[in-house]
């Protein structure tokens, strides 16, 4: 055995835990899903069959219901990731660059408290706040607010208000940490090159940033597409999530087929949307680099030259 | 400062003219900058020198306008930059890590300057060109900076800065990560640009040499207050204090007692001093002889002043000279590095006579008596 071989087989052994984690928990349930969607549900009593294979279930997702829920769903995560970033943008900013030292590491911690939390309690402390007799409600009676108790609970704004509050540490980790890491040294270079405090942030600071927007945007996104518990707690009838659907056919439908018919379908059209999105994303840069590039000006080095030869 | 009395020093207006007027910073309780005055005069090389924590950084950031003094004003070019933003002052700065964008090119970031001040396409083409070819890394122009040495990101930054043919030019100990032999190549082209280019330079560091070897005029800094500024010479040869004395150069401290008639009284005897009188009789003192200053034979040299038997301890061969240490009859410690032209090497452990000339000796006040100096 070469030396070659022999190391990437000791290398491959190392990650052991790592790929086996991967094959049990993520590949191997998503081939079953996979396949399972080429099945059929038999009878009322049995979840699944495989003995005839066909793409049945992927037309029968595409009825009305599950559009519309998809559409629905592709809203709220959109606009769910839109929030977030609008509101972890600036308060990564003012945590990286404003804050001092001192402090920084009290409020990464106040971000992460709901983390110690169960989800669904969190969720569930929502439903509590939102309700019409709750007691935001009556506070904003009191002071004459509004008019009548607050009808926003099981609305699609409730849901849009739980995801942000759910998933927005998940977007300010990682862009706090890639505008730390940017660096104090690099925006007062840019200063001192003349660009003010505005023009060094869409220069220096964002464009620096741009790996964790990305990553940021992806742990908020993706994991918010599948989410089911918060529209279920918050949303009831009208902000249906397609999670939801998907939860439904596995739990109370028990039809298992038609369930990763949709699961594959959700996961196919999430990898469109990353990849559309990235798409975007890499042309925007292309542009900005087209902007920035220099033409160097080769004739001018010849008469420098020559000028410095003359003298 | 609209304000103008008949006390007032004559503003300065040239271009590159900087003047630093009763400037105070402080941090909490510690105070980096005690009331510093200084004119940099346009076109000039000054260094500002000092051990670290002396407030030389702090006074260049002010100078940039990273800092903003707690007193005193700051005049450039004869206006007041006290509370004009980084990005509105005629100055540029090379960092001490370089602070390159890691997401531009080379030439990128030395057009950063000029894309903030809306220069035309084929302008910066052409002044990144000769700016780069001026530092000798025209070739590299389309290199992400992550991919040169040290060295070489420190030519960029210097062309990033020099781009935008700032009136004063600030560089802090932008030669700090790089290693000697670099150095000293960077610092005699670095004076070379200068003088091309006549850029007012005001250069941060803690290495003496490089100051010594670069600049037209010194600033030595101590506790944020200035010990002395002058020209190299100047400086090595008229220290104003005991630290700036030992600051610059290996110096020998010998603490007495002023005894008139030009002489000091030591726990070695009685030492010659040209300036003795300078202090009071009676008045402790410290004697600076410089390491280079002194002579080591082993025959008692034919003087009766400023002679001294001491043993040798340790004996190092630095190229350039051969420096001994040796121990006095009173047990006082003593450098001498003497040319390796004069001589063969001393053994350790050998009896020999150290000499030095009167004038070689230099008289300071004692800042700590008690202690036996420094």
């Amino acid at each position: 055995m070469s030396k070659l071989s022999r190391n990437s087989v000791g290398v491959a052994a190392l990650a052991f835990p790592t790929w086996a984690y991967l094959a049990f928990f993520f590949i191997i349930p998503v081939a079953l899903v996979l396949w399972y969607s080429f099945g059929f549900k038999p009878d009322l009593f049995t979840a699944h069959d495989n003995s005839v294979l066909s793409l049945d279930r992927y037309f029968e997702t595409a009825d009305p219901t599950f559009l519309s829920t998809f559409w629905n769903t592709l809203q709220i995560a959109g606009v769910g990731t839109l929030i977030c970033l609008l509101i972890g943008v600036p308060f990564a900013y003012w945590l990286a660059v404003k804050v001092p030292s001192r402090w920084r590491a009290l409020l990464l911690a106040l971000v992460l408290v709901p983390f110690w939390t169960n989800f669904l309690v969190r969720t569930l402390g929502w439903q509590i706040l939102l309700a019409p007799e709750g007691f935001l409600s009556d506070a904003l009676q009191t002071m004459h607010l509004t008019t009548g108790p607050l009808s926003i609970l099981y609305t699609r704004a409730a849901v849009q208000l739980g995801v942000v509050y759910n998933y927005l540490p998940l977007m300010v980790m990682p862009l706090f940490v890639a505008m730390d890491r940017a660096g104090a040294s690099l925006r007062e270079a840019s200063r001192d090159l003349g660009a003010n405090r505005w023009r060094t942030l869409w220069q220096v600071t964002l464009p620096l940033a741009a790996p964790g927007i990305a990553s940021g945007c992806l742990l908020v996104f993706i994991p918010l597409m599948g989410d089911y518990i918060t529209a279920s707690v918050l949303g009831g009838a009208q902000g249906n999530m397609v999670g939801q659907l998907v939860a439904n056919q596995f739990n109370s439908a028990q039809n298992w087929a038609l369930g990763s018919a949709m699961a594959v379908v959700l996961m196919i059209f999430i990898l469109l949307t990353v990849a559309i999105v990235g798409a975007v994303i890499l042309a925007v840069r292309a542009v900005l680099r087209h902007n920035r590039r220099v033409v160097m000006d080769r004739t001018d080095i010849e008469s420098a030259v020559i000028e410095e030869a003359a003298a | 400062m609209t304000q103008q009395s008949t006390l007032a020093p004559p503003v300065a207006t040239e271009a590159g003219s900087v003047q630093v007027r009763n400037v105070v910073k402080r941090y909490g309780t510690a105070t980096a900058v005690a009331g510093v005055n200084l004119d940099v005069r346009s076109g000039e090389f000054l260094s500002l020198l000092g051990p670290s924590g002396c407030g030389k950084t702090t006074l260049l950031r002010m100078i940039a306008g990273f800092e903003e003094p707690d007193e005193g004003d700051i005049v450039l070019a004869g206006s007041s930059v006290v509370g004009v933003p980084p990005h509105k002052r005629p100055v540029n700065t090379v960092f001490q890590a370089y602070a390159l964008f890691p997401h531009m090119s080379v030439a990128e970031n030395v057009a950063y300057g000029l894309r903030q001040r809306r220069t035309s396409r084929a302008e910066i083409g052409a002044r990144v060109t000769e700016a780069l070819d001026l530092v000798q890394m025209g070739t590299f122009a389309t290199r992400n900076p992550k991919m040169l040495s040290g060295g070489q990101q420190q030519r960029v930054a210097l062309a990033r800065a020099i781009v935008n043919r700032p009136k004063v030019l600030l560089l802090d100990e932008p030669m700090s990560a790089l290693d000697r032999k670099l150095r000293e190549e960077m610092q005699l082209e670095l004076k070379l640009l200068q003088r091309r280019l006549g850029i007012t330079f005001v250069f941060v560091t803690h290495d003496q040499a490089e100051a010594l070897s670069m600049s037209d005029r010194i600033v030595v800094m101590l506790d944020g207050r200035v010990q002395q500024v002058g020209t190299a010479e100047d400086i090595y040869t008229n220290p104003a204090t005991s630290f700036v004395a030992g600051f610059i150069g290996k110096q020998n401290f010998i603490a007495g007692t002023v005894a008139g008639n030009g002489r000091l009284v030591t726990a070695d005897g009685e030492i010659a001093a040209a300036d003795a009188d300078a202090a009071p009789a009676g008045s402790a003192v410290l004697a600076a002889v410089r390491a280079e200053s002194i002579t080591v034979s082993t025959v008692r040299p034919d003087t009766d002043v400023n002679v001294v038997k001491a043993a040798v301890g340790a004996v190092s061969f630095l190229g350039e000279t051969i420096q001994y240490q040796l121990t006095t009859g009173s047990g006082h410690e003593l450098l001498a590095r003497v040319p390796p032209l004069h001589g063969e090497l001393l053994p350790a452990g050998s009896t020999v006579w150290c000499s030095w000339a009167p004038a070689h000796v230099q008289v300071f006040p004692n800042p700590h008596p008690s202690t036996g100096g420094q």
